[in-house]
């Protein structure tokens, strides 16, 4: 008989053992969203410069805002956040971590940290590919902390829905599109309970840049680049807990469903 | 080591299992839990293995309630039924994971692992991806993570399902040799005779009830009011002469050179069978109980209670 593990060795022991789950197919999918809009743009900038053209700062901007955080990012945590506990969950493959002495919330934050170094490594090679592009050197720390960091709350909100709804993946999709988009009208409070806000906070505002129809229809607030890391990182933190107490007061049976007990 | 005191298990509106009360004593051994499909084999192992809390009553494990208890988990190691392993990993690899979350570390996950992965046979082929390895080898996987910890108690749901005829054998072996370390063990199945095989000591369920618990021979004795039958082999015309004089005979079958009798309470009428044939009164050559087995009883109790 041996004793219980601590919180430590659990996320330790599931990060580790699950790690290789990224280099599968699921995880090429997260690279790809990635690397394929930045190796394109990057492709693009290099045949602009044989023709003896300029790197375009604003051509980094428009990938970096409309492709990077509006699409991509959403659809990274949409696809990478199933492959935590909620994959186990239907592949019936929980009841085998739950039948363990390990502390249950932990086992949920061990399956979906390889999932976050995997997503953030792949952002901050994107957001370097962006800087050959001709990106503002200046900007580079704040754009690669604010994916990092939104990717971190995205997740883990993800992880979150995909355990309080059946269908979690629907639910985050209208958030991610329907609910963010709509911070270009929001009031300034509103404003601040959208990733955009904390992501344009901390990457710096294009507001120079948006075109006419893309105007705010309320004045752009801003949050000083370290509340907004705090918020997101805290966002996370607590999407995690929550989906981590959610794990541990649910009885989750054989079947892999949730049971009355 | 286990009890139940009217425990109860409701899925939703569906009751998963009644009220059921039981007790396992401590030490090692090997229990069968026989029922049919949907009889509440897999509503009680979850129960006992902590996945599920009892809906009503009280379930005891080591003398506690086993459910999210680290302190009673430490101590059990369940195999779930089915086909259930994580895509894409190598078994070895899964298995140290799965031997941290029980409190190993160090050298002795290292023996642990090797151990375990030795007592199922599959020291050899542990680096291979379930994906590569045949149903049998990763049923010897899920067992050898049940046992990584070293467990007081051994659950299993319906082990023998999908493994080919030596697969079960060594399974069988395997677990009897485990139980004769001390290890209890609590095994499910919906076939008779793998229980059979494994051990004398069953729990009966059916339609989500506890029908009866004990040995064979203990269960055959409630049900005195069932039929047993008997094959007398020997000269038959005259075997059915004396059979039909007995009270307890309920129906008889002629064979070519042997009687069936259907008796009610055989142990009344066979020490008077054997006293006829040792005073040479009936040419009885063998003697036959025809259902004195597993398969009998549960079909007399299940038709009882359908």
């Amino acid at each position: 008989m041996s004793a219980a593990p601590s919180s430590l060795a659990t996320i330790r022991a599931t990060a580790r053992g699950y790690a290789p789950r990224v280099l599968q197919g699921r995880g090429w999918v997260i690279a790809g969203l990635v690397a394929v809009p930045v190796g394109l743009s990057l492709v693009l900038a290099m045949i602009a410069r044989l023709k003896g053209m300029d790197g375009d700062p604003a051509e980094v901007l428009k990938v970096f805002h409309e492709v990077l955080v509006k699409m991509m990012l959403p659809i990274m945590a949409l696809v990478a956040a199933p492959a935590g506990i909620r994959e186990d969950l239907e592949q019936r493959t929980l009841p085998l971590m739950l039948a363990r002495p390990a502390p249950v919330w932990a086992l949920l934050l061990g399956k979906g940290l390889p999932w976050f170094a995997w997503g953030a490594a792949w952002l901050i090679l994107g957001t370097l590919g962006l800087q050959l592009i001709g990106g503002d050197p200046a900007l580079l720390p704040g754009r690669m902390v604010a994916l990092v960091g939104a990717w971190w709350g995205e997740l883990a909100l993800m992880t979150l829905a995909g355990l309080l709804f059946k269908r979690g993946t629907l639910w985050g999709a209208l958030y991610f599109f329907l609910w963010e988009p709509l911070v270009r009208i929001f009031p300034p409070i509103l404003q601040r309970l959208t990733f955009t806000h904390h992501i344009e906070s901390l990457a710096g505002s294009r507001a120079a840049q948006v075109k006419a129809h893309q105007l705010l229809a309320q004045e752009q607030v801003t949050t000083h680049p370290a509340l907004a890391l705090l918020a997101l990182l805290a966002f996370g933190a607590l999407c995690w807990a929550l989906a981590g107490w959610k794990l541990h007061r649910t009885p989750i049976g054989l079947a892999g469903s949730e049971a009355e007990g | 080591m286990i009890t139940l005191d009217r425990a109860s298990l409701r899925y939703g509106p569906i009751l998963g299992l009644s009220p059921t009360t039981f007790e396992l004593p401590d030490g090692g051994g090997i229990t069968g839990l026989l029922g049919p499909n949907g009889a509440g084999k897999s509503s009680l192992l979850q129960l006992l293995s902590g996945l599920l809390p009892p809906s009503g009553g009280g379930v005891k494990v080591f003398g506690e309630a086993p459910f999210r208890n680290p302190a009673v988990l430490a101590r059990l190691g369940l195999v779930p039924e089915g086909d259930r392993l994580p895509t894409g990993l190598r078994a070895d690899r899964w298995l140290r994971m799965m031997g941290e979350l029980s409190g190993l570390s160090g050298e002795g996950l290292k023996a642990a692992v090797a151990r375990s992965l030795d007592i199922v046979g599959m020291a050899d082929r542990a680096h291979l991806t379930f994906a590569r390895m045949s149903k049998g080898m990763r049923q010897r996987i899920r067992l050898a993570q049940a046992l990584l910890h070293e467990p007081e108690l051994l659950i299993l749901d319906e082990p023998f399902n999908g493994l080919d005829p030596e697969a079960r054998l060594t399974l069988m072996a395997l677990l009897r040799d485990l139980a004769a370390r001390g290890v209890r063990i609590l095994v499910s199945s919906h076939i008779l005779g793998e229980i059979a095989q494994l051990t004398d000591r069953i729990l009966l369920l059916f339609r989500g009830r506890l029908l009866a618990e004990g040995t064979v021979t203990e269960i055959r004795q409630l049900l005195d009011r069932h039929p047993v039958e008997l094959r007398l082999t020997g000269e038959a015309q005259v075997l059915a002469r004396w059979a039909v004089e007995q009270p307890e005979l309920a129906a008889l079958r002629m064979e070519a050179d042997a009687v069936v009798l259907s008796v009610r309470s055989p142990r009344d009428i066979l020490p008077r069978l054997q006293k006829a044939a040792a005073e040479g009164g009936i040419p009885l050559r063998a003697l036959d109980p025809l259902d004195l087995n597993l398969d009998a009883v549960f079909q007399y109790l299940t038709k009882d209670h359908a």
